[in-house]
């Protein structure tokens, strides 16, 4: 049966996966656990407020020992470990209720402007990409190049207080925070409420991954290959589209997978900004107020969402380009990796 | 018939730092069915010379002046979609390095029914596909099912060579310029390479531009040869004569 099981590459490949993953998964709790309690701050705050000045050391010591704080740090993190892995992860100390239920209270919103944010970004982002590297070096692509280089230095906490002032304050277009208004949640309230953070999403990071874009077909269109597609009779734009987004699209997913905590992170600001009822927010506030139970989670959730887009992406690579994974060569089943 | 002409041909490479005149006053025929191998030391213009006739040149590049016919007709002033009608039709071209001239990322069944596609739209895919065995049986190469699943970096570099010829076939071309095809692989596959050019000429009857700066290849394989230096074509005669009349150093 062991030997069924070792001659099976793809069995193999994916028990190293979901290895790769698992350790990874626990690096990080370790780290974020570890990191977040030595960083300074008193946890008790979170928990009973400005009420904590007026504890005595004993009454301190006694709600520690209450929220199991009292105890070495590996101690800590051996309990922790006990109630995660059956699907209890504390309670909040800001919120007082279960971890999981003030996580899912936002992780809609946040799934939703990230979500949207993320596929509206990648999108416009190979459309750039191949209009700037189709017209290379031509007024349109130098005018695209300019305006996307202005846009990239704008940091996101000014563009939103930019937009803010603008479309809230003068023009009094579009409303200035929340996901939704008070006893509203409609859809094109929802929608309404979605403009103003959505656009600095993608305005914050739109231009960084066209440029990759353009800059990797770039790349493509001076390869040799090209010389040869030419010869067949395609045209420039067939030759882009046929040919050297083939070559660019494995370096594109990876780039997605990799962009996942950038836009992530960019998303976690401007939920901030916003006051957008999101993980970002949540995030914020957990590191803030050293609510540990909520931070593990936001980190645990957003570092898994990164090492499984990462995963996949290198999947996804190398069904695209057959160099990447792991072929029989023609003859004897020889294994070739680059 | 004269199936290619060239006339006082001269291009020049226009950089920041001046003008690099890569082709001076330029005049070659080319017979149908003639294999014409243009000889000189790397940089003194071959390549150019091909790229120049296809238009292939990159942006910097200009054709100052001259005149290129095909079969009588001047192309010089040819419009970028015009070429694009003659390349993979009237000229194929075979380059240096097969490896680096292969589509990474397709399969060479895939690259080759690309070329039957544009040659031939009105095929249907079963008839593609039939034509794309024929082709590459037609090259040498051996189980061509199995072969046009297979991915460049998956061939030899004869293989991709093959491969390459394969394409330039299926466009079934008048002229075809081999640009040192044979430079990147080894002796023995290099002799088939040649031995294969020489049968497809038979059996085609295309004319071939010989790049090479190899004088055994030119003497084996060319009815006559160009010979080039600092972009200038200075002599072109029979094989023979060319030859007889060089002294080796």
């Amino acid at each position: 049966m062991w030997r069924k099981f070792l001659r099976n590459r793809h069995l193999i490949k994916m028990v190293n996966n979901i290895g790769k993953f698992l350790i990874s998964v626990f690096v990080l709790s370790v780290l974020v656990f570890t990191l977040s309690r030595l960083a300074p701050g008193d946890p008790l705050y979170a928990y009973y407020g400005e009420r904590v000045e007026k504890m005595s050391v004993e009454e301190q010591d006694q709600a520690r020992e209450r929220l199991g704080l009292h105890a070495p740090l590996f101690t800590q993190y051996v309990r922790w470990l006990q109630r995660a892995v059956h699907g209890d992860f504390g309670i909040s100390y800001q919120y007082k209720t279960d971890v999981k239920e003030v996580i899912a209270a936002g992780i809609g919103n946040t799934l939703l402007l990230g979500g949207l944010g993320f596929v509206l970004i990648f999108a416009l982002a190979l459309f750039l990409g191949l209009f700037c590297a189709w017209r290379e070096d031509r007024l349109a692509d130098r005018i695209v190049c300019r305006i996307g280089t202005v846009t990239s230095c704008i940091p996101e906490f000014w563009l939103s207080l930019l937009l803010l002032l603008i479309f809230s304050v003068w023009l009094d277009w579009l409303p200035s925070s929340g996901a939704y208004a008070a006893g509203g949640g409609s859809l094109s309230d929802r929608a309404v409420h979605l403009i103003l953070p959505l656009s600095v999403v993608v305005l914050g990071h739109l231009w960084y991954y066209a440029f990759q874009v353009r800059n990797r077909l770039l790349e493509e269109v001076r390869a040799d290959y090209v010389l040869l597609a030419r010869m067949k009779g395609l045209s420039g734009r067939q030759v882009l589209y046929r040919h050297c987004l083939r070559g660019a699209l494995p370096s594109y997913l990876s780039m997605m997978a990799i962009a996942l905590p950038h836009i992530l992170g960019g998303t976690y600001v401007v939920e901030t900004v916003f006051s957008y009822p999101g993980i970002g927010k949540l995030a914020y506030e957990s590191a803030r107020y050293q609510d540990y139970n909520l931070l593990m989670v936001v980190s645990l959730l957003t570092g898994t969402l990164v090492i499984l887009c990462n995963l996949t992406a290198q999947l996804v690579n190398e069904r695209i380009d057959p160099r990447m994974g792991v072929r029989s060569a023609s003859a004897g089943g020889e294994v070739r990796r680059l | 018939m004269d199936v290619l002409t060239v006339k006082n041909l001269s291009v020049s490479f226009f950089r920041p730092e001046g003008e690099i005149e890569a082709l001076k006053n330029v005049s070659f025929t080319l017979q149908e069915g003639e294999i014409l191998a243009v000889m000189g030391k790397t940089g003194c213009g071959k390549s150019v010379l091909c790229k120049s006739i296809l238009k292939l040149l990159p942006d910097i590049a200009k054709i100052k002046t001259g005149h290129v016919y095909i079969r009588g007709e001047e192309i010089t002033g040819y419009s970028e979609k015009q070429m694009q009608g003659l390349r993979g039709r009237f000229f194929s071209m075979v380059f240096q390095n097969p490896m680096t001239a292969l589509n990474p990322c397709m399969s060479v069944g895939e690259q080759i029914g690309e070329m039957v596609r544009l040659r031939h739209p009105e095929l249907s895919g079963r008839e593609r596909k039939m034509r794309v065995a024929e082709l590459m049986e037609l090259v040498g190469l051996d189980h061509a099912g199995e072969r046009a699943g297979q991915y460049p970096f998956q061939l030899s570099g004869g293989m991709a060579q093959r491969c390459v010829i394969a394409i330039a076939l299926a466009a079934e071309p008048a002229v075809l310029f081999a640009d040192e095809a044979t430079t990147a692989l080894d002796v023995t596959v290099q002799a088939q390479i040649l031995e294969l050019l020489l049968k497809l000429r038979e059996r085609a009857g295309m004319s071939i531009v010989l790049v090479t700066h190899n004088p055994g290849v030119a003497a084996r394989m060319a009815d006559r040869v160009a010979l080039m230096r600092d972009g200038e074509l200075y002599r072109i005669g029979d094989v023979e004569e060319i030859f007889e009349e060089s002294t080796p150093n």
